[in-house]
């Protein structure tokens, strides 16, 4: 526009001297080239700017002199175009002399269609040209941008069309100047460049604003718009500038980054374990929903704040240390490897966890991700099956006192008995006897069967006191209890190859046991058919219970292991008896008197299907009873 | 003392056998001997009128067993159970089933004479055993209520909790009037307690 030859006409030179004073005094030369002559008059201030010595006229030959040689053919070409054309001209030069910026302004004049002279003026030209230079420094910037520059006008008409608009959109500039620019819009978006440039004559400026448009060969892109209005130096809107974008690809590529960045966080959202993104500084980036859950921290109230607030003491205080250290010395202690540590929810509370943590090296900084799992369910349940094998040892190195203290009761009672009898039955035989020595001999029978007779009491009084902790007996769940217990004695059975089948009986569901003996009589029923089915080809367990009438429940664990063989069933419940290579021979023992104990039976009778059946019954509690007891 | 009738005595231990059967001829009883609750069934048809002497727990048919199923053969012998293991639900049991008595391993010789005499007289009452029976009703009436029902609950062998519980008094009160009142009826066992309840619940 600087360039453009809109401007109001400069009168010309000798048309009054209060004119010329007014030009002098603007420091504005002014020339005058009358083409019949060939003689080129200057003012003095023209003169003075051209640097002429030789006054103020002089033939075209000297006035081109003046010219800088470098500028000289441009100057002469532009003269002799504007004659030729008729044209105003406008051009900056250098003079030869002083190397001063000249802009020579003027036009021709004309009778009957021949041209007779050129008038004009003469001004410094520094500002102008600075300007000028800037302007063909943007006009190459311009010209070098990737990014599609456009000059339109309000009526919508392409004015420019730099290169980087010619690369995204496929016209050229000749193609598109002076064509509307709406050829750009793709189908069902006809109307959005109205609207456009409503807001553009409304003076609004438009950012970075994403739309489609359609390139020559069809193919619709993705765009991204800044355009802004253009007003002249008087604050005429003129028309806008427009920026136009290629976000095609980036577009793409943000879309597959948002999918990708849903995915993530659909995963972090699902996995049970929190998922805790920290930086090189200890600072939280990213906190997941499982995290939040664990440690009572809202998202918003984590990030930003530093990992250790969900550490206990001492670790919160150093663990910036660790950090510093690994920084120091790359030796690695937590990362790549899992570790159990105690961290602390907002409650306070603190909680044992496993914590294992990855680290990322991005754009040369690290960040750690940790992966948290709360192990307190897990030790809770460590711990319980822990008390109860404890307790199962302890219950069954009791049981085995009380058994041992039954099979002596049993074992003794017997001769003392029969030394019982015996003296009495020698008493009876002195009586009527009335000898010294007879009376003496009485009464040493009598008093040696007295002893025998508390040798019992003592036995007796050993076994209740060994068998006082067989009486806490409580209501039980049967199923649970049964389920309990093999899932104590299935370990690693099914490896093993063998098929176990549970078969309840809803009706037989609660008991009156101690619960610790119980178990430990499935306990050894259970192993016991696992091993007997050792080198069978069919391995199948099978657990049921079953109602009885006489408000008894009934649990039978059969096996199909080789049955038991005839001459060791008699004495299968005898203490140390036993078909095993390294048997004790106690635990069906044991079994018998703990059932035995509650009131129920422990029997043994062939599986139809081949194999063994252990039956046991139990005292049942019913409905009547259990609400009762309730 | 002596009468046409004979104790069979059913044990697995010969030693036991050999004794009890000497007290028993010294006591003047005809006797016979079984190692196996077995071998009396398979003698049964040949035997004698008199009273069953058993242990309980022996191979084969245990005690209770033979007892069930001589009331299953409706055969009347009167049987005393003699056992190891004075076990609550055992004297339960083997009262329940309809023994005469229920013994503790070893026994004073008074105990088991006087058993067997009340079992050879069958129907009728000895002197004796009115003695015995008016004596344990007489301690049983020196019971509190609150004992009364704590030795019903035991005599039904259930657990000191659960007798706790239907009484609505704690496990320990339980454990108090039960030591009470096995000093008042002059117990040795629970077992030994719940034989003088049977003897006065259902005489012969």
């Amino acid at each position: 526009m600087l360039n453009g030859t809109d401007q109001p006409q400069e009168a010309p030179p000798g048309s009054g001297d209060g004119l010329l004073r007014a030009l002098e005094a603007a420091e504005t030369g002014v020339w005058h080239w009358d083409l019949t002559t060939g003689t080129i008059d200057l003012s003095l201030r023209a003169a003075w700017l051209l640097g002429c010595s030789g006054g103020q006229s002089l033939d075209y030959g000297d006035f081109v002199a003046l010219i800088h040689a470098d500028d000289r053919a441009d100057a002469e070409k532009a003269l002799r175009d504007s004659i030729a054309a008729m044209a105003p001209f406008d051009f900056v030069m250098r003079t030869s002399r002083q190397e001063r910026r000249l802009r020579l302004r003027g036009q021709v004049s004309r009778d009957a269609g021949v041209p007779t002279e050129v008038s004009g003026i003469i001004i410094e030209s520094v500002r102008r040209s600075m300007a000028e230079e800037m302007n063909s420094r943007l006009a190459a910037i311009v010209a070098s941008s990737d990014d599609a520059i456009i000059g339109k006008s309000l009526e919508g008409i392409v004015t420019d069309w730099n290169g980087g608009a010619e690369a995204i959109f496929g016209y050229t500039a000749a193609e598109i100047i002076g064509k509307p620019l709406s050829i750009l819009l793709p189908p069902g978006q006809e109307d959005e460049m109205v609207r456009m440039l409503d807001r553009i004559r409304a003076g609004e400026r438009i950012d970075h604003y994403e739309t489609r448009r359609r390139r020559k060969d069809g193919r619709i892109i993705d765009v991204s718009l800044t355009i802004s209005p253009i007003w002249d130096s008087t604050g005429r809107l003129l028309g806008a500038s427009k920026v136009a974008r290629d976000v095609t690809a980036a577009r793409r590529g943000q879309i597959e980054l948002e999918v990708r960045e849903a995915y993530l966080r659909s995963v972090l959202e699902t996995i049970p374990d929190a998922v805790i993104l920290i930086d090189d500084a200890g600072i939280m980036r990213s906190f997941s929903a499982a995290a939040e859950r664990l440690f009572g921290f809202v998202a918003q109230e984590a990030i930003g704040q530093n990992v250790t607030m969900l550490m206990p003491s001492p670790y919160r205080e150093q663990h910036d240390a660790y950090l510093a250290r690994y920084f120091a010395t790359g030796q690695k202690r937590v990362i790549g490897r899992g570790r159990v540590v105690t961290g602390m929810r907002k409650d306070g509370s603190t909680f044992p966890m496993e914590l294992a943590v990855g680290e990322m090296l991005v754009n040369n900084r690290h960040s750690f991700t940790g992966f948290v799992r709360d192990l307190t369910e897990r030790q809770q349940t460590q711990r319980r099956l822990q008390d109860l094998q404890s307790e199962l040892i302890h219950m069954s190195r009791f049981t085995a006192m009380g058994e041992m203290a039954s099979t002596l009761a049993h074992e003794l009672n017997q001769p003392l008995t029969a030394v019982a009898s015996y003296l009495n039955g020698c008493r009876r035989l002195l009586e009527g006897t009335e000898s010294v020595n007879a009376l003496m001999l009485r009464d040493a029978i009598d008093r040696a069967a007295d002893q025998a007779l508390r040798a019992g009491q003592i036995i007796r009084r050993m076994r209740l006191f060994v068998a006082r902790g067989e009486s806490e007996r409580q209501v039980e769940n049967l199923t649970k209890l049964i389920e309990e217990s093999s899932a104590l004695a299935l370990v690693g059975v099914r490896e093993a190859g063998v098929r176990v089948d549970f078969d309840f009986d809803p009706r037989a569901n609660f008991v009156l046991a101690d619960k610790i003996q119980i178990q430990q009589v499935l306990l050894n029923l259970i192993r016991n058919a696992i091993e007997a089915m050792h080198d069978m080809p069919r391995r199948q367990l099978t657990i049921s219970t079953a109602e009885q009438p006489d408000g008894m429940v009934e649990v039978c664990v059969s096996d199909t292991g080789p049955g038991i063989a005839p001459e060791v069933a008699p004495q299968l419940f005898q203490p140390f008896v036993t078909t095993k290579p390294h048997g004790m021979g106690v635990g069906l023992s044991i079994s018998r008197t703990i059932i035995e104990a509650h009131g129920g039976r422990l029997w043994v009778a062939p599986n139809a299907g081949g194999g063994t059946i252990f039956g046991l019954t139990l005292r049942a509690l019913s409905k009547e009873e259990l609400s009762d007891g309730n | 003392m002596a009468t046409d009738a004979v104790v069979h005595l059913i044990d697995d231990d010969e030693g036991v056998r050999q004794a009890v059967a000497f007290l028993l001829t010294t006591s003047g009883f005809a006797v016979r001997v079984y190692e196996s609750a077995v071998a009396f069934l398979d003698a049964l048809p040949s035997v004698q009128p008199g009273c069953v002497v058993t242990d309980v727990r022996m191979p084969g048919m245990d005690g209770l067993a033979l007892q069930r199923e001589l009331k299953a053969r409706d055969i009347g012998l009167p049987v005393i159970v003699i056992t190891g293991h004075g076990d609550v639900p055992l004297a339960v049991e083997a009262m329940k089933a309809g023994a005469v008595d229920f013994i503790e391993k070893p026994f004073n010789d008074d105990a088991l004479l006087s058993a067997i005499r009340v079992a050879i007289a069958r129907h009728g009452r000895d002197a004796r055993r009115g003695d015995e029976i008016a004596a344990i009703k007489g301690k049983l009436d020196s019971l509190s209520p609150r004992e009364r029902e704590v030795l019903d609950g035991l005599v039904a062998g259930l657990p000191n909790k659960t007798i706790a519980y239907d009484l609505k008094i704690s496990a320990r009160t339980v454990e108090v009037h039960r030591a009470n009142l096995m000093t008042r009826m002059g117990a040795t066992s629970v077992a030994d307690l719940v034989r003088m309840v049977f003897v006065v619940r259902s005489p012969i």
